[in-house]
Formats: structure tokens, C-alpha cells, sequence
């Protein structure tokens, strides 16, 4: 009765083929880029705009963040453990599924065709984002790990250009949105809301959660184009405690 | 007194290797006329709009009351059952083409075999065959039958598969009919003998993880199956088999 082997199907002359019953791997490729997405990718992206709240408080208070997040153990191999590579594997997987898949939004106008789309173009936004903000904040000029001081002021002098503070605020956007909705997919696909009211319910929550997270990621730029810190300094002194204001 | 008419424009191709064309034709309006019924009319006198000659439009149907799945096509651009798709609530000139994502056979007419070659990759059924009688089968629960119900009544219309952004040549996605039939026949007490199979077979290649969750198909479904909900608890059912198999190998 129950056989253990899956006959092949046979091979159909032309159109979309048959699924290939327990064969190859690309469930296990498909769900580590589903799960990278939420850990470590979005805990850290959770972690960065927490630290960038720091700079509200003032230049002194932002350093003592950077060095803090530089002092933590094997911080260059957790940078690359949990932070570039995952990226780098979402983003390329990520574009990899765009490819392969055929948007239908002219003729199915639907609020999930939508957001199937959105989730595309904000995950090419934030990933075209994240390779020049990696680039030129971590890899080109004053290397902030060695120099937690000079960091207020390298992030000031790059968003003193408007261009740049608009492909900051428009990818902050585009990659809370991204998120807030990887997180509703990942309850989704994963049979965590299985429900149609438990994955409206959990939209709300996302959305919200979503909001907050670019609330916060656009204060976090505000501190360093607000008139407050003005000409920051391009070295401050770093202690571990810092009163706010400095 | 001018009678009313109906427009219909009708994309014909003869052959699977011939250029398709759209041909027009003009109808009298009668009441509770679907698109089916427009083209029995048009097969009694195939003449165009333009007085040219042509031949019957070929597609496939037959119950007429969308429960057999045959007659679904593009619509005015979306996949739908034509018997169900009244003249009355339709933008007129009528645009009418084949589904669009499968082999095209003559007009209308369409080659859905890939859904039965999914099902039968998932080995969507309850197996009874044997040497001798198995008796009764156990008893279903209502609550249990509430949740299947719903499952039973896919016509196999590919309407799904049609509208979904994931089903197309390169994914090889199997589709959410076939995955709402795996959640199914694993909730059915003598099917479930073929639980760990079927979610084996769906973490295949094309399997569920290709879903994107556009969430096409449930607003397509004729039959209004909670396909959505079915992809969501499959997912999880293979996940968690992958899981095991993975501990216990």
C-alpha cells in the first residue's frame, strides 16, 4: 500500500513541470533565507537602530555606543557570523526568488499581490542601501572600530549631503517595511497564524511594530542632522558613561 | 426596436504552433447569459462581427453549474469559471483567452495536466486497496468534518495555480490545490497512513516552500477553499517532518 519510494512523474513536453517529489534541496536553502531574516538579520537591524537612538543624546553618547558594540568578544567574528554573511546569503537568495518569480499585479490588483511585490522592491531598496552604507560607513574612510570617537561626525558629514539623507530616510522606510512584513510572512509560512483572523490580527501587530521601528530609525537620522549637534566634533573623548547632552 | 447585443472578442489559435488571433463577434442579449452559453451560441453560427466565417470556439466544459472545474479561462484578463461568469456582470467588449500559464491546445482549450501529476505525486488519496475486506473506516469526527469539508470541494480548476505569481516554469511550484489536498487526506483517518510521505514529497523541488504568499488564490477560488490557511498548516507539518527525519536519521 504505502510504498517508500515517490515514482518520478513523468516529465510533461511543455509548460510548468510536475513537482519533484522529495527530491533536491531547495526547502532547506528557501527556509534558511526565511529564518535569517528574522535571526540574526532583523534582531540586528532591531540592535542598530537602538544604538542609533544613542545619538540623540549628543556625539559623546553615540561614540561610547560604538565602542561599547567594538569592545564585545570576538566582535569581528560576530560581525561576520550574524551580520555580513546572513545579509549577504538573504540578499542574494532574496534577488534569486525575485527572479523566479512572474508578478501578476496588472491583472490581480489585490491587496496580497501587493505586498508580494512591495516585499521585492523594498528588499532590492534595502539591499542596494546596505551594500553603500556598509561601504562607505565600516570599509572606506575613518575605521570606527579603531576610532569609536570620530563616529558622530563621519555619519554627519555623509548625511550633509541631501541626496544621501533621502537614500537614508527612503531605505529606513523601505526596510522597516520589509521587515514588519518578513515577520508577518515568516508567522505565515511557518504555520505559526494559520488562521485568516490570526494573520489579520498579527498584521496589525506588525504594522505597528513596523511604524515604531521607522519612528525610531528616522529619530536616529534626525539627531544627526538636527541644528542640536551642529559641526559635531571629528573626534570626541569616549568614556563608557556619559552624561546626556555631551 | 433595436435589440441588445453582446460583444465578445475571443482570442483563437488553431493549433499549439500557430499564431494566435482575436476574433470578434456580436450576440443578442438574452437573459442569464454566461460566457459558455455565448459560445454554444456562436458554434450554432461561427460568423465574426464582420460578417467573416469562422469555426466554433474550442474549450472545454460540462457541468455549466462550476462544479466540474473544466471551463475555466481569462476573463476580461482574470481566470474564472466562464459558465458562472454572467454577460450582465461583465465589462463589455467580453475578452475572452485561455488560462495562460499552461499548454495551450486549441483556443480556448488548455493542457492542466501538471495538476494531475502533482496529485499524484502527493499520493492524494486514501489508499483501501488490498486483498481482502477492510471493514468500515473509523468515524470522523464532526469538528473534523467541518475542516475538510471546505477541501473536498476543489474542482481542480487550476484557477490557483493560474493567478499565482510562484507557479510558473522556473519554480516548478506545485500549486496550492494540491497542498489544500495534503492537508486533506492527512486529516483523514485512513489517509493519514500516507502523512509523512506526502510532506515529504511537498519539501521537493517546486514544493511549499516556493509559496510567496500573494494570497492569489484564495481570492480566486471558485469554491472559496481556505487555501491560504491550508499552505499556512502544511508548511508546518512538512517543516516539522523535515525536522524529525532529520533527528532521527
Amino acid at each position: 500500500m504505502a510504498t517508500a519510494n515517490h515514482p518520478a512523474a513523468p516529465k510533461l513536453s511543455t509548460g510548468v513541470q510536475p513537482l519533484r517529489a522529495a527530491k533536491g534541496s531547495s526547502f532547506l536553502w528557501r527556509k534558511l533565507h526565511s529564518l535569517l531574516g528574522i535571526i540574526p538579520i532583523g534582531a540586528f537591524l532591531v540592535e542598530h537602530l537602538l544604538s542609533n537612538f544613542e545619538a540623540l543624546k549628543g556625539p559623546a553618547a553615540y561614540a561610547a555606543q560604538v565602542k561599547f558594540l567594538n569592545s564585545l568578544p570576538l566582535v569581528r567574528v560576530l560581525e561576520w557570523t550574524f551580520i555580513f554573511l546572513p545579509i549577504a546569503y538573504h540578499a542574494i537568495y532574496g534577488l534569486y526568488i525575485w527572479f523566479r518569480g512572474k508578478s501578476n499585479i496588472v491583472y490581480y490588483p489585490w491587496a496580497g499581490n501587493w505586498m508580494y511585490l512591495a516585499q521585492r522592491w523594498t528588499g532590492l531598496v534595502a539591499f542596494l542601501y546596505i551594500g553603500y552604507h556598509v561601504a562607505t560607513q565600516r570599509f572606506l574612510g575613518v575605521s570606527l572600530p579603531e576610532n569609536p570617537g570620530a563616529s558622530f561626525h563621519k555619519v554627519q558629514a555623509e548625511l550633509s549631503n541631501p541626496v544621501i539623507l533621502a537614500f537614508y530616510v527612503i531605505a529606513m522606510i523601505a526596510i522597516c517595511w520589509h521587515f514588519a512584513y518578513g515577520i508577518w510572512l515568516f508567522a505565515a509560512k511557518w504555520g505559526i497564524t494559520p488562521g485568516v483572523k490570526s494573520r489579520k490580527r498579527f498584521g496589525y501587530l506588525c504594522a505597528a511594530f513596523g511604524l515604531a521601528l521607522a519612528i525610531m530609525g528616522l529619530a536616529g537620522i534626525w539627531a544627526f542632522v538636527s541644528p542640536q549637534y551642529k559641526n559635531a566634533p571629528e573626534n570626541v573623548q569616549v568614556t563608557t558613561l556619559v552624561e546626556p547632552g555631551r | 426596436m433595436a435589440t441588445k447585443t453582446v460583444t465578445l472578442e475571443i482570442k483563437r489559435q488553431a493549433s499549439p504552433d500557430s499564431p494566435a488571433v482575436w476574433e470578434k463577434f456580436e450576440l443578442e442579449w438574452r437573459p442569464g447569459m454566461n460566457v459558455i452559453s455565448a459560445m454554444m451560441e456562436i458554434a450554432a453560427n461561427p460568423v465574426t462581427v464582420d460578417g467573416r466565417e469562422t469555426t466554433p470556439i474550442s474549450y472545454d466544459s460540462n457541468c455549466l453549474e462550476e462544479i466540474c472545474g473544466s471551463c475555466a479561462m481569462r476573463i476580461n484578463g482574470k481566470a474564472r469559471m466562464a459558465c458562472s461568469a454572467l454577460v450582465d456582470n461583465l465589462e463589455q467588449p467580453i475578452k475572452v483567452e485561455p488560462l495562460s500559464k499552461f499548454p495551450l491546445v486549441r483556443d480556448l482549450q488548455v493542457d492542466r495536466s501538471v495538476l494531475f501529476e502533482n496529485l499524484k505525486a502527493v499520493q492524494a488519496w486514501v489508499p483501501i486497496d488490498g486483498t481482502y475486506d477492510l471493514g468500515p473506516g473509523p468515524r470522523v469526527f464532526p469538528a473534523q468534518q467541518e475542516v475538510s469539508y471546505p477541501l473536498s470541494n476543489c474542482i481542480s480548476c487550476t484557477c490557483c495555480m493560474e493567478v499565482c505569481p510562484q507557479f510558473n516554469e522556473a519554480t516548478g511550484f506545485v500549486g496550492a490545490a494540491t497542498i489544500a489536498q495534503v492537508k486533506l487526506f492527512n486529516n483523514h483517518p485512513t489517509g493519514r497512513v500516507l502523512a509523512e510521505e506526502r510532506l515529504r514529497a511537498l519539501a521537493g523541488d517546486g514544493g511549499v516552500q516556493e509559496c510567496g504568499f500573494a494570497q492569489n488564490c484564495v481570492e480566486v477560488c471558485p469554491k472559496q477553499i481556505p487555501l491560504t490557511d491550508a499552505i499556512s498548516d502544511i508548511s508546518r507539518d512538512v517543516l516539522f517532518q523535515k525536522a524529525k527525519d532529520l533527528i532521527r536519521s
